[in-house]
């Protein structure tokens, strides 16, 4: 079944209208960038309010390549993930000494100091924002591929890092405390592995994203936004599941096709969705559904 | 260095109306073991209570912080009692997440209530300062900001200490199963804990709406404020709260100066992060 | 009959989420007696007390005090009808000095009006926490800690007094002069639950016990009757 949706994800540029093509490739995109949320907060006991700062700085970075050096677009997305890593591995020194609450809030400050930052940049040409220029013209098409590649690809990521070594540690480590206090300094290296890998796809993520869009500026690309929608997804969809966040993601951007003209009573309905599924089924659809059902869909447990 | 001493006691006076915006944020913290993310959004929206009451009754601001005090109260009341103690358990996530979510329903409900323009409460009490020197003069808001900040800080201070809810909830939060058996109903007293908490911050966002302009999204930053002020001053210290309350503010405006104006938050979150990676329990906390 | 009727415990069941931790429990204890309940660990003592307490709820059966029936109260709800929980561990208030933890004590509005009178008998029993007033509860010994939960549970004015291993941890001497304080506090007139894994020490103290296993009531009776061979046999499941 799983296959069969992969091929018809995949292949939507050929029987999908612009509209559909446009749908799907959002759709691509906040899966990866929910998939990732959902490995630091589901799996690894990390919350991040802060992944608006490899957002911002993915697509920063594509735009600064492609716009004063012409650089080849892609590679200017992979670059893009390439300072994410650095970024997070920088915000690690300070945050990772740092407990719970503490990382979250960590996590937010950089992300405001970046906004602060690049607002005030006279490279960036501070507020009033960047173009993002492609040196060839690009189609809707590959924009749809690249995003498709992310997304389904951020899926097998995840997939593939819970079912290696490093996952079954952080399963084991989320199913039981004290395990984690005997591990130590193997459970910390994952979660920043975790973190760093996390940090890249939501660059390159933001990246592509910001191809097709075009344009970037500081107060929306590294808004708390981001997080929000992130969380409103992951936290509805199943937090800790896989297909949590594939349900999360759709759910978001059907919802947003519907609210696309009252943004503040969408972010207000999100927030208020979010809270009332916190409090009535905290393991959101996919997680309730799991643990009544009995089923797991895409299970990274070996057996 | 002309102006220096200026700054540097605008900074001091500056960081009595940090360590009010932060001492909600580090009780709540101190006792429930919840960060209240909602903390700066609810100071602001006091500020537009205050404002509403100032346009429609025409009164000064400082006089709305009669109503404002008890409506907050009640707000941080029913806030915990109906919701966040649903969800205080053993694990951080779910409590963190429904703060997150209330902070950002308020911040979205101030812009569709208030509009996204610039408001202040700002009064000619803004522009008034009295000379004390040749180079020196003191901003009377400033002034008032921190007595009414000091006021406020030693007020909570006292009733945690000497009276019985304040041991209450002392005691709640030391060991909830040993304080209900004292006959402490402790789903009541962190209900009171939080709604002083946000009394405070109802009272810190009168004063910073005489003082600064705000918008519906100004919350996140005070939040970080005092969440800064937390973490620099060290949590469980009333004096923490206020030594934080200078420092942030300090760094604040003598980065002002020597960076420029745009870098003024920035140089606060440095010397935030800084103080996370060198000394995370904070100058005065206890490890 | 009521009046008389200290506690009366029908076919209680208390679960744990699906943990079934006490089986159909029925008991009673008159007014003014002291009563014992003996068994190893995980028998279920402390979860009897904490039901009668109101810490847990009982999904099954009747709890009544006095004749009032008080299964599914909260423990401040509880407290105010003249019950207290000396609990397991002591579980003194940490940050709070010795006077601060007795002052707790009396948080109920009734207990309240007459704090002053209530310090001076808890006092008057226990000497060493007068002196010891304005310290930091978590400076005590074990013996004065334990000495300060008794005293702040009796700052309520209980009628009731659960006691869950008053003697755990504590030198053979201060045992000794806590089970004397429990004699004086009995003859002033409270009715005594103790909840012990040292079966000599609460038997010579108690009117009646009873001896749990594996959360049921395996075996009543006076101390006379219940010979060290049957509780050894009721204690260990033989």
């Amino acid at each position: 079944m799983l296959i069969a949706l992969t091929l018809g994800l995949g292949s939507v540029p050929i029987w999908g209208s612009e509209y559909a093509m446009l749908f799907f490739m959002l759709f691509c995109i906040y899966l990866a960038l929910a998939q990732m949320w959902n490995l630091l907060a589901g799996y690894s006991g990390l919350i991040s309010l802060g992944q608006q700062s490899f957002v911002g700085l993915g697509g920063y970075t594509v735009a600064v390549l492609s716009s004063y050096y012409g650089i080849n677009i892609w590679i200017g997305v992979v670059l893009g993930g390439l300072a994410s890593v650095l970024l997070a591995l920088f915000m690690s020194l300070f945050i990772f000494r740092m407990k719970g609450v503490y990382f979250a809030i960590g996590t937010w400050i950089f992300a405001e100091a970046l906004l602060v930052w690049f607002s005030n940049w006279a490279y960036v040409k501070y507020g009033s924002g960047l173009f993002i220029k492609p040196s060839n013209d690009l189609s809707m098409v590959t924009i749809y591929y690249a995003a498709f590649v992310v997304g389904a690809g951020s899926v097998a990521l995840v997939y593939i890092l819970l079912r290696s070594r490093l996952g079954l540690g952080l399963m084991a480590m989320r199913d039981d405390d004290q395990v984690s206090e005997t591990l130590g300094v193997e459970v910390f290296r994952s979660k920043l592995y975790c973190f760093l890998i996390s940090a890249f796809v939501t660059g390159v993520t933001a990246g592509i994203f910001y191809v097709f869009q075009i344009f970037i500026q500081p107060y929306k690309a590294f808004a708390i936004d981001w997080t929000v929608k992130l969380v409103f997804m992951v936290i509805i969809g199943g937090i800790g599941t896989i297909e949590g966040p594939i349900l999360g993601a759709l759910i978001y951007v059907v919802l947003s096709q519907f609210l696309a003209e009252y943004f503040s009573v969408s972010m207000l309905i999100l927030g208020g969705i979010a809270i009332v599924v916190i409090l009535i089924a905290p393991k959101g659809i996919m997680g309730t559904l799991q643990e009544k059902l009995g089923f797991e869909v895409l299970s990274p447990r070996r057996f | 260095m002309e102006g220096l001493i200026q700054d540097i006691v605008n900074g001091l006076l500056l960081g009595g109306l940090y360590a009010i915006v932060a001492i909600g944020l580090s009780t709540i913290f101190g006792i429930v073991r919840l960060v209240n993310l909602a903390h700066g959004d609810l100071m602001i929206l006091a500020a537009y209570l205050s404002l509403f009451m100032v346009t429609s009754l025409g009164i000064s601001p400082l006089l709305t912080m009669f109503a404002i005090i008890p409506v907050m109260f009640a707000v941080g009341y029913v806030l915990q009692r109906f919701l966040l103690n649903r969800v205080l358990g053993k694990e951080m996530e779910p409590p963190l997440l429904v703060a997150f979510g209330v902070s950002i329903i308020v911040q979205n409900f101030m812009l569709m209530a208030f509009t996204p323009d610039a408001r202040s409460l700002m009064s000619e009490l803004s522009l008034m300062t009295f000379p004390l020197g040749p180079d020196l003069s003191i901003p009377v808001l400033y002034l008032i900001d921190f007595c009414i900040a000091l006021a406020v800080i030693i007020g909570l201070h006292y009733f945690l200490q000497n009276t019985y809810m304040g041991r209450g909830i002392r005691a709640a939060s030391d060991d909830p199963y040993a304080a209900k058996l004292m006959g402490i109903n402790t789903q009541n007293t962190y209900a009171v804990a939080m709604g002083l908490a946000i009394m405070t911050a109802g009272v810190a966002g009168v004063l910073v709406g005489m003082t600064f302009t705000f918008y519906p999204h100004s919350g996140p930053q005070y939040l970080i404020i005092a969440f800064g002020v937390v973490v620099i001053g060290g949590l469980g210290s009333m004096k923490g709260t206020f030594v934080g309350g200078l420092i942030l503010a300090l760094a604040q405006i003598l980065g002002a100066r020597f960076f420029g104006p745009g870098y003024q938050l920035l140089c606060g979150y440095v010397v935030l992060l800084i103080v996370l990676a060198v000394r995370p329990q904070g100058i005065l906390g206890r490890g | 009959m009521p009046e008389n009727c200290a506690l009366q415990m029908d076919g209680v069941n208390v679960f744990y989420d699906d943990f079934h931790a006490l089986w159909d429990i029925s008991l009673e204890v008159k007014r003014g007696e002291i009563v014992s309940i003996i068994g190893s660990n995980g028998s279920g003592k402390s979860t009897l007390l904490n039901a009668i307490a109101g810490q847990l709820s009982p999904r099954s059966g009747v709890i009544s005090y006095f004749g009032e029936t008080i299964s599914g109260l909260q423990p401040h709800e509880t407290v105010a009808k003249g019950i207290a929980l000396v609990p397991e561990g002591r579980r003194v208030f940490p940050r709070l000095t010795v006077f601060e933890n007795l002052l707790m004590g009396s948080y109920t509005p009734k207990a309240r009006q007459h704090t002053q009178k209530s310090l001076d008998n808890i006092y008057a029993l226990f000497p060493r926490l007068k002196e010891r007033s304005q310290q930091m509860a978590d400076t005590l010994s074990g013996g004065e800690q334990q000495m300060l939960a008794i005293g702040r549970a009796l700052m309520s004015e209980p009628q009731m007094l659960l006691c869950d291993e008053i003697s755990l941890g504590l030198a053979p001497i201060v045992i000794k002069g806590i089970y004397q304080n429990i004699g004086q506090i009995n003859e002033q007139g409270l009715t005594i639950i103790l909840v012990e894994q040292d079966i000599t020490r609460s038997l010579k103290a108690a009117n009646r016990a009873y001896v749990m296993l594996e959360g049921k009531v395996v075996l009543a009776g006076s101390p006379a009757d219940l010979t060290e061979e049957r509780v050894k046999a009721a204690y260990f499941g033989i």
